[in-house]
């Protein structure tokens, strides 16, 4: 019987939430689920990743099927459920295509939001959680590992991940594409809004400095200024301000502009049209949006935002494409590796054989020649090396042309036979 | 000897203009590397035209407008490889290869002019006033390029409407840096290559500046330019304006080229 790669479980494409919360397992628990599936040798290697959009099994089994009845059982029980109740929305990869799964599922292809960066940190949790269960082995181990790296691959040679999806990304990244980088740039916080506050916390990430925060309320002020290690200014001197920053987010829940265009021109003059970068997050829109006009100054408002959140996404699905052509060719590439160690393992065991074997005949021969002079025995020696090579040289050949073809097991166990090697397994 | 290897060097800028071309519109590493690879090679085939025409003719390959035509390609390639990798704006060449390419193709099809020089214009100080000038067009090559640039991005993010090229342009910060840059690059260059002209003009012909349209036409350039970069460094323009006055500066270079080629002048071909 031979042990099979294969994933199964269930993900935002095929249940929805209410299911997939109660599927959800913390660490702990996992831990216990792990060890006790493993311990009933159906499967002989298991892996389970658990977030919030997806629980998979990827395991390595005989009966890929039975296999899954028992990981999802053992996880059903957990919250009293009945695997019939969720069966129909499981799915099951098994061999090349758990290999798809896996590489797609680490380079975020297969997320809800395509190119999110949560996804790989979240199945490396889920290996390292199975490493030291020790559940996993060499099968499981090569394929994390080098999901890994074509998940990074992918990372570095498209820009799926680049663009930002979120509102507050977005205004960083915009940011980004007027100011270049952001140290040293100094931002001007109006309002106490949440969304204010997050997007000033990325700027500060990405080195913006100094920073200062003004309020309607002096006291709020001050608080804020103590949350984001800021400098408060007072409200009505504000403008006074505009000629030091690069960066003004208005977030404030004023009904009517705070930001005039008359008073952002009259700013602008000391600026020497440095550019200036208003994010205004505020609904109703507290900068009047005549100040786009004036020359150097670009001011964003909520939905100009979500535009740009919009186009990031087409953006992403585009390179989308992409990246799906180079995690297939990994794939092939993948595979091919796996076969080509099906083989390796018996291709050593043939050479040790065969060597061993022509090092007693040659030293037998070499004790009925005592007075052989050193070149003779060099000249044996070389004479059974290379009988020794000949032979081996085609069916090493074959065997190797035979696991690409998918046919090694059946190769290995011939050769095995033929030469009475070890019955050891392979890939041990 | 010398036409194979120019026709050779056309056609690998116009390949690499593919290239890069097609790496603004899909983007993609691969693409990249064969655009950067396709025109260093292009290049070096040019250095090397270059060189064998200057053996051929025993002078360098400066003497008529087409040959320098020759030349200002080949410096703006060169600047353009340096900017790439210091300002890392990778689709550079999809702007300047094109121009690259106009210029080469121009050059093929403009007949060659003559041959045999002035004897009045044998001298080695005429070699440095026009390797000067055609060093300082090169650098104003980028300088109108960075401005094109600068004022496609600027309008992308006013108009709040990401279209492709918002992705693939640098930031505005970037594009003024580079911008200003290739300005400060080749205005000492045109400044001393001009200067020498008119130097030169007085002790050939006595007069300073006599009727020439092509020195009319590249003064006006240089004033241009002279403009922009004492608005710059003491009015502080920046942006906007600074890329206006580099495609005014760079639209009065391509006036004086046709001037130099349509009307008659000690320039002259």
């Amino acid at each position: 019987m031979t042990a099979e790669l294969f994933v199964a479980g269930l993900s935002h494409k095929t249940a929805p939430i209410a299911v997939r919360e109660q599927l959800a397992v913390e660490e702990d628990k996992l831990r216990e689920i792990l060890l006790d599936v493993h311990a009933t040798g159906v499967l002989s290697e298991v892996m389970i990743l658990s977030t919030c959009n997806r629980v998979e099994v990827y395991g390595v089994a005989d009966v890929p099927g039975e296999a899954r009845a028992l990981a999802f059982r053992r996880l059903a029980q957990q919250r009293g459920l009945d695997l019939a109740f969720f069966e129909p929305m499981l799915y099951t990869k098994p061999g090349n295509e758990a290999v798809l799964h896996c590489f797609k599922v680490a380079a975020s292809l297969d997320s809800m939001i395509i190119g999110e960066s949560q996804i790989l940190g979240q199945v490396k949790g889920a290996f390292a959680l199975a490493q030291s269960c020790q559940t996993v082995g060499p099968l499981l181990h090569r394929l994390l590992s080098q999901a890994f790296a074509v998940a990074k691959k992918v990372r570095t040679e498209t820009e799926l991940a680049r663009h930002a999806v979120s509102v507050s990304y977005a205004a960083v990244e915009l940011a980004r594409k007027i100011f270049g980088g952001l140290e040293g740039k100094a931002v001007l916080l109006i309002g106490a809004g949440k969304m204010g506050e997050l997007a000033a916390k990325h700027l500060v990430d990405q080195g913006a400095f100094p920073i200062f925060v003004t309020n309607r309320t002096w006291p709020r002020a001050q608080e804020m200024a103590r949350v984001l290690a800021a400098t408060p200014v007072p409200f009505e001197g504000w403008s006074e301000t505009l000629a030091a920053v690069d960066i003004v987010i208005t977030s404030t829940g004023a009904p009517e502009p705070i930001v005039r265009k008359a008073e952002v021109q009259r700013g602008l003059h000391a600026r020497r049209s440095r550019p200036l970068f208003f994010i205004d997050i505020g609904v109703p829109r507290d900068v009047e949006p005549g100040v786009n006009e004036l020359e150097a100054v670009f001011c964003y408002d909520i939905d100009d935002l979500r535009q740009v959140v919009e186009s990031n996404v087409r953006e992403r699905l585009r390179e989308a494409q992409k990246a799906e052509a180079l995690v297939e060719r990994e794939v092939a590439r993948f595979v091919a590796r796996v076969h080509d160690l099906e083989v390796v393992p018996t291709i050593v065991s043939l050479r040790e054989r065969l060597e061993a074997i022509r090092r007693g005949e040659v030293e037998k021969a070499l004790l009925n020649l005592p007075h052989a002079d050193p070149q003779t025995r060099k000249a044996i020696d070389a004479l059974s090396q290379s009988i020794v090579n000949k032979i081996l040289h085609t069916p090493i050949v074959k065997l190797r042309e035979s696991s690409r073809s998918g046919h090694g097991r059946s190769w290995t166990e011939i050769v095995h036979e033929l030469f009475g090697l070890g019955r050891e397994r392979e890939g041990q | 000897m010398s036409p194979i290897l120019f026709d050779l060097a056309l056609l690998a800028y116009l390949g690499a203009t593919v290239l890069a071309l097609a790496h603004l519109i899909q983007r993609g590493e691969a693409v990249y590397r064969a655009a950067s690879l396709l025109t260093q090679a292009a290049w070096i085939v040019h250095t090397l035209a270059l060189v064998v025409r200057g053996v051929e003719l025993g002078r360098p390959p400066l003497g008529t407008l087409v040959e320098a035509m020759s030349v200002v390609g080949w410096a703006a390639v060169l600047f353009t490889l340096w900017a790439e990798r210091q300002y890392g704006v990778k689709v550079l060449g999809a702007f300047v290869l094109p121009l690259v390419s106009v210029l080469g193709v121009s050059a093929a099809w403009l007949p060659p002019g003559l041959t045999d020089l002035a004897p009045a214009l044998r001298n080695a100080w005429i070699w440095v006033h026009v390797i000067l000038a055609m060093l300082g067009i090169s650098a104003f090559v980028l300088n109108f390029v960075g401005g094109v640039m600068y004022l496609l991005q600027e309008r992308q993010l006013k108009a709040k409407r990401p279209g492709p090229l918002y992705y693939r342009l640098p930031s505005l910060e970037t594009l003024d840096r580079l911008t200003y840059r290739a300005l400060t690059l080749g205005f000492p260059f045109l400044t001393l290559g001009l200067f020498l002209g008119a130097l030169w003009a007085r002790t050939a012909w006595g007069s300073l500046f006599t009727f020439d349209p092509l020195a009319l036409f590249s003064f006006l350039s240089w004033l241009v330019y002279a403009a922009t970069l004492s608005g710059r460094a003491v009015a502080g323009w920046r942006g906007r304006r600074a890329a206006y006055f580099a495609v005014v500066g760079f639209g009065a270079l391509v006036l004086t080229l046709g001037a130099g080629l349509l009307l008659p002048g000690r320039h002259g071909s």
